[in-house]
């Protein structure tokens, strides 16, 4: 399903697919497969894709595992504070249906009911093959203009908002760092 | 200060009435204590050679309503770690504080009167450490459902299932 595109959108996401920036959040044991997908066995940055410290100049928010409420809260900061267009991608089962942790009372089940998720990486933990080929598929939805994560947020604010306050009570976070 | 495991657990026995050394294996051993003495019997053990507390955490015995609560200590010139046990009702589980002996105390007690709901007499500071804005009872006691809670909060995916192998978990 393709959307309609501007010939400006065209040629837009056709450089935005081949110039990502991510943002990786390690939340959980997913994070060990980030090393050998940066470096040289996988190399990442042969499709365009390298590191970023800090979320306003990331494009992707790559979140490796489990989230807790408590981390769910800064996750929600930190997306918030990305440029848009920004990609979210759900990696290993504990973002797509709660993994292990379905049952723990401290981590969520479903990330796409707080934030827009673009694109999940299935598997306990997904290898760097599956990391770099789900990096492909994601390079051609957003070619295609189908990586439309940030609009869906910005036209259902107050669903996702609605959600998250449901599962967090507020999403203000109280502490040392942001008082 | 270099004596053996058994000098230690001998000259400790005599001061206190009704301690006996468990011995686990050669290099772990374990002791149970009444709640009144375990300050003055931690602090007699820190002098004797038990010098390290390596971790304070609790155990709820819900049948026999009661909190176990287990100081791991360990002594750095025999290479032995003693556990030291004590009890407290569940109903109203209260424990002195042991940070006047070991001062990192404080954050395991914080720890466990925020999981388990003990309250540490003496230690000021016993706010939330690491959950926020939680309103049922302490998670780690075993009246707790966690999969219930889990259930109410966060919502799971709805799967479509078009097959299913026969005898297989989902098979109803
Ligand atoms: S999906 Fe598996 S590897 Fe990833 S965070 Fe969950 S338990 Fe860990």
């Amino acid at each position: 399903m393709t959307k309609q595109q501007s010939a400006w959108e065209k040629v837009a996401n056709m450089l935005r697919a081949r110039s990502l920036w991510m943002l990786y959040y390690c939340t959980g044991c997913g994070a060990i497969e980030l090393p050998p997908t940066m470096t040289s066995r996988f190399d990442m940055e042969r499709f365009g894709i390298s590191p970023m410290a800090t979320p306003r100049q990331a494009d992707i928010l790559l979140i490796t595992g489990y989230l807790s409420t408590k981390t769910l809260r800064r996750v929600i900061y930190t997306y918030e504070q990305m440029q848009a267009p920004k990609y979210i991608v759900g990696f290993g089962s504990c973002t797509l249906n709660g993994g292990i942790y379905y049952d723990s009372y401290a981590t969520i089940n479903k990330l796409d009911l707080y934030i827009p998720v673009d694109l999940y990486l299935a598997g306990c933990m997904p290898r760097p093959e599956a990391i770099v080929s789900g990096f492909k598929k994601l390079m051609e939805k957003i070619d295609r203009g189908e990586a439309d994560g940030w609009k869906r947020y910005q036209e259902n604010y107050e669903w996702y908002k609605k959600n998250q306050l449901s599962a967090l009570g507020e999403v203000y976070i109280h502490d040392e760092f942001h008082e | 200060m270099s004596s053996t495991n058994e000098v230690i657990f001998n000259e400790v026995s005599s001061l206190f009435e009704k301690v006996s050394f468990e011995k686990i294996s050669d290099r772990k051993y374990a002791v149970s204590i009444e709640k009144r003495q375990v300050v003055s019997f931690l602090e007699t053990l820190k002098r004797k050679g038990f010098s390290h507390m390596s971790l304070i955490t609790c155990i709820d015995w819900i049948e026999e309503k009661e909190f176990e609560i287990v100081y791991t200590l360990f002594n750095w010139n025999t290479g032995t770690t003693l556990m030291v046990k004590t009890r407290t009702s569940r109903e109203k589980p209260v424990v002195p504080t042991i940070m006047e002996i070991w001062p990192t105390a404080k954050f395991y007690e914080r720890d466990i009167h925020e999981f388990f709901g003990v309250k540490f007499e003496g230690n000021p500071d016993l706010k939330p450490l690491i959950l926020e804005s939680w309103e049922e009872i302490p998670p780690m006691r075993k009246d707790f459902d966690p999969e219930k809670y889990s259930k109410e909060h966060f919502p799971d995916r709805a799967y479509e299932v078009d097959f299913l192998v026969k005898g297989s978990e989902n098979d109803e």
